[in-house]
């Protein structure tokens, strides 16, 4: 073994499999609570966390937002619930079948898998809707229950992972073997992580600037992992970060678009969405954003599109968001509404290619771990 | 002398301004042909009371593109005309017999000779008339002398018939079949479902023959001819009600009347007359009084008097004005005689306002003439033929203004029913729901008028959206739906409070029967904005909508008992599986019984 190479801390985390047991055990009591109710001529009731928008608050704790206590109970006596209540436990015995058989399913597979049981789904954001349920019944995420979005991400790096997923257990692979990186997938997320030389986490926004920091050995360079999070990233990728994060000791450093939208790709990272407010697992509170900032956008003299009204709205949004009461978040926003102009990562190709990996990288790296 | 200005004959008029009556074009004209002939025979029909079979055919005289020459033929089962009146009725604008005030479809009776009209001068082909009267039927071929509003017969034929009674009209002109087949269709299709009594047979150029079969026997009871409502008098009008009373007979008419009452001689001297007609004065009739009146008064005889037009008596100087024979007028004082001086007068000076008013006026009684004529500030014993032409037309506007007169008599109407509409309109289009509703008679401006709606919806309709019929006297109307008042009051009511959308299949059927009905324009396809009748329309769609409503609601309820019993058998043995297999079991959980509990439970939800 190399010097330095870290060692996955998996006592920090329930490991892959026993997440899954836990999943499998709660669908397994949910659907004895049923059977029984029915043998007893009850009808069977759940109590599931409200999604509400009024039942979504800010935990300052945690710094993520969070469900309150307000609780929906669904009842099969209730003719206008029953359909939703069969299609909840439906989704129950489906996935309990997938993670006993080791398989996985896209939100769209769910949505057609279900016309084979005779369920009727009127659209995928229905059936979307009821995984989101089954999330919050048994408070964990899809990816659990081996349901994962159509929208990948990648990483690359020096980590060596091993399979556990069917087929290829015990199987290892490290993440630097291939330059376009690797989908963050079902089997990459369910890995686990065997040793890294990696001191740190580098998630960039976007496909381009991931290759360029791949050719530009930014990986050795900086000793870092390099997650493309392709946008908004996708849970599977937040929750990738969390792990890299928890059983790996890495920080974690942001580089999105010099916009509001980029600053809100970090903050999504750091302290999660509204959306997902009933899961905990996804959020890199003490995850750093380096940019690109406004400030930065002055300092560099990058050049700048104008901002469009939309733009404007959200970055005032956003100012009044409980994520967003610190220093540094409201300076940046109040600067963008300021100067009405944004920038890209790709804008510091004005100064050449290797500008943002020569110069501002380590510069804003310095800048996050001075503070 | 010649005059500086040329009269034209009504027929040239028209010809003039065919633009006017709807004969625009080749299309438009085609589709008007059909529709006066058909209107026509209908009136012909409802007046006598016959049910009528209406046979429409049309055929192209040549292959080839549109225009063409078409012979449009349009025969019915009526009373015809006598033979004599045929040339005259159907060859001369403006003589017919519709100058009447109730309830017609067409309005002067020269839509068919505008028909004649067109045809004649776009193909210079005959009209063809074959009408069956007393078991013969006569053939005329004629054309029109339109310079001279006169019919030309070409031929005649007579022949023994077997049909009763019937009118066979057969125009050629240059019309679009193509481009006018739709609206055709349309109007014949709609004809039949305001004429629910009528067998209509359309017969096109193709040979595709559509027919409507009648549903009643019953016609609706015919409209009977009224007095004028005071309200919805014009000065032309009222001057013309005045001098009617006024009118002086011609001697000729009555020759021999006064001969034989006095027998008298047309030589005999004017004291002659005097004397013989004192004899017998209390037992003469009116018309004899006033002839031997003016001769005595006149001091001539009557050969003379034959031979003399009176121009005006004016009752103020007592002289009489009077064109002879040959053309000199003159104006002379009248020698005051009696009885006849007395007698001349009362009759120049006509009636008093009060009788006036009363005889010649529906819902005007003594005491309502009374009451208006204080209102208007005229003596009620004023004479009406001392009137000015001011107080004339003061008077007619103070008619037209006065809120105290009763409502006018709707007896000169002729609705559908409700009866006939409702059973029409399922026969058409077959609807899951549809009912209809007659408005109570309600007046605009001294006419009086009715609404009839009917609203059809779903069943075999399956167009969504609101589709709108609309007819006036039992006609279609099938342009400018956009700017006729039934389509503003369908878009001011508030359809959501009925939880009607305007994506239902919907029919809407509106009727309104009126002896005037208030078209926008010339061409009668489009009916104005008058209060009254939006008021009647607008009152008669929102019972109809509640009634739809009350429809849909049970059938809501209805549907939703049945959905509460299937959703429990639907739902239930599914979850009872999926349990049972993440539960892992050996059997179904005996989930049966919850079926039947949860429909009783919804029930005593509700």
């Amino acid at each position: 073994m190399v010097r330095g190479m870290k060692k996955s801390k998996s006592k920090d985390r329930e490991s892959t499999k026993i997440r899954k047991e836990r999943v499998k055990e709660l669908l397994t009591s949910l659907g004895i609570k049923i059977y029984n109710d029915l043998d007893n001529q009850i009808f069977p009731e759940l109590e599931i966390p409200s999604r509400s928008v009024s039942n979504i608050v800010y935990d300052k704790r945690l710094k993520q937002y969070i469900l309150g206590d307000a609780i929906i109970k669904r009842s099969s006596s209730n003719m206008r619930h029953l359909r939703s209540f069969t299609q909840l436990v439906w989704l129950a015995f489906f996935v309990n079948k997938l993670v006993n058989e080791g398989k996985t399913s896209t939100l769209r597979d769910i949505y057609y898998s279900s016309q084979a049981f005779n369920m009727d789904f009127e659209d995928q954001p229905e059936s979307d809707h009821i995984i989101t349920d089954l999330e919050a019944l048994i408070s964990f995420a899809r990816e659990d229950f081996n349901i994962y979005p159509e929208e990948r991400s990648s990483i690359f790096g020096d980590l060596t992972i091993e399979y556990t997923v069917r087929g290829y257990e015990g199987r290892r692979l490290n993440l630097a073997d291939h330059p376009d990186g690797y989908l963050i997938g079902p089997s990459l997320s369910s890995a686990e992580f065997i040793e890294t030389s990696a001191e740190m986490v580098l998630a960039v926004e976007k496909g381009g600037i991931f290759t360029r920091f791949v050719e530009e050995n930014v990986h050795k360079k900086f000793k870092a992992l390099i997650v493309d999070t392709a946008g908004q990233p996708p849970r599977a990728t937040r929750y990738l970060l969390k792990r890299l994060h928890d059983e790996l000791s890495l920080d974690v450093y942001i580089l999105a678009d010099g916009d509001v939208y980029g600053e809100h790709i970090a903050m999504v990272i750091k302290s999660g969405s509204a959306n997902a407010a009933h899961l905990r697992e996804l959020t890199v509170s003490d995850a750093k954003w380096i940019g690109v900032w406004a400030s930065d956008i002055q300092k560099y003299k990058l050049p700048t599109d104008p901002m469009t009204e939309a733009d404007i709205k959200r970055c005032y949004e956003l100012k009044n968001d409980p994520r967003y009461q610190l220093d540094i978040w409201q300076k940046e926003l109040d600067l963008f509404i300021k100067m009405k102009r944004k920038s890209e990562l790709e804008a510091f190709a004005k100064y050449g290619l290797t500008k943002i990996t020569d110069d501002y990288l380590p510069e804003k790296l310095k800048i996050a771990n001075s503070l | 002398m010649s005059k500086a200005f040329s009269e034209i004959s009504p027929s040239e008029f028209f010809y003039r301004n065919r633009d006017l009556a709807g004969f625009t074009n080749p299309t438009r004209s085609l589709y008007m042909t059909v529709r006066e002939l058909v209107e026509n025979s209908l009136d012909a029909c409802d007046a006598e009371r016959i049910l009528p079979d209406i046979y429409i055919s049309i055929k192209a005289l040549s292959e080839g593109q549109d225009p063409k020459h078409y012979v449009v033929s349009v025969k019915d089962n009526g009373p015809s005309i006598a033979a004599e009146y045929i040339p005259k009725a159907l060859g001369k604008v403006l003589y017919g017999t519709k100058f009447t005030l109730k309830q017609a479809r067409g309005m002067f009776g020269l839509g068919a000779t505008m028909a004649i009209l067109y045809g004649q001068i776009t193909t210079n082909k005959p009209v063809k008339i074959v009408s069956a009267y007393d078991s013969k039927s006569y053939e005329y071929t004629m054309m029109l002398d339109i310079q001279h509003n006169r019919p030309v017969i070409l031929s005649k034929n007579e022949k023994v018939s077997n049909n009763s009674s019937g009118l066979d009209i057969e125009i050629t002109l240059e019309g679009d079949y193509s481009k006018a087949q739709q609206k055709i269709k349309e109007y014949v299709a709609q004809t039949a479902l305001i004429t629910p009594y009528a067998n209509i047979t359309f017969d096109d150029p193709f040979n595709n023959k559509i027919e409507y079969k009648r549903i009643t026997d019953e016609i609706p009871s015919p409209p009977i001819e009224v007095q004028p409502h005071p309200a919805g008098i014009d000065v032309e009008t009222l001057r013309r009600l005045i001098n009617k009373e006024l009118t002086l007979i011609s001697f000729s008419d009555v020759r021999d009347k006064v001969k034989k009452e006095l027998n008298a001689r047309t030589n005999q001297s004017a004291d002659t007359l005097a004397e013989l007609a004192r004899e017998k004065w209390d037992r003469l009739s009116r018309d004899v009084k006033l002839i031997t009146s003016l001769a005595v008064l006149l001091s001539i005889n009557l050969d003379e008097i034959d031979k003399i037009r009176i121009d005006k008596i004016n009752p103020n100087t007592d002289e009489a004005s009077y064109i002879t024979f040959d053309e000199r007028y003159l104006t002379v004082k009248l020698q005051k005689i009696e009885p006849f001086y007395k007698y001349l007068l009362s009759i120049v000076e006509g009636d008093t306002l009060l009788s006036f008013l009363v005889k010649n006026f529906q819902r005007v009684g003594e005491s309502t003439a009374r009451k208006f004529l204080e209102y208007v500030k005229f003596d009620e014993d004023k004479r009406i033929g001392t009137l000015t032409n001011d107080e004339i037309v003061r008077l007619t506007e103070a008619m037209q203004k006065y809120s105290e007169f009763l409502p006018p008599d709707a007896n000169c109407l002729s609705p559908l029913s409700a009866k006939f509409l409702e059973a029409s309109m399922e026969s058409m289009f077959k609807p899951e729901f549809v009912e209809a509703i007659q408005r109570p008679a309600s007046a605009y401006s001294g006419f009086p008028f009715i609404v009839e709606i009917g609203v059809a919806y779903g069943g075999e309709i399956k167009e969504e959206g609101i589709k709108l019929y609309r007819f006036a006297n039992r006609i279609p109307l099938l342009y400018d739906e956009g700017s006729d008042i039934s389509w503003k009051v369908i878009k001011e009511i508030d359809w959501k409070r009925y939880k009607i959308s305007f994506d239902m299949p919907l029919i809407i059927v509106t009727h309104i029967c009126s002896t005037k009905v208030p078209y926008k324009t010339v061409g009668k396809e489009y009916i104005a904005d008058r209060p009254e009748i939006e008021y009647e329309l607008k009152n008669g769609l929102r019972f109809l909508a509640r009634k739809l409503f009350l429809h849909l609601s049970k059938k809501k309820h209805a549907e939703m008992a049945s959905k509460r019993a299937n959703i429990y058998s639907r739902y239930l043995p599914l979850l009872a599986q999926f349990s049972k297999e993440l539960a892992n079991a050996s059997r179904l959980p005996k989930y049966e019984k919850l079926i039947r509990y949860g429909k009783r439970y919804e029930e005593e939800q509700e």
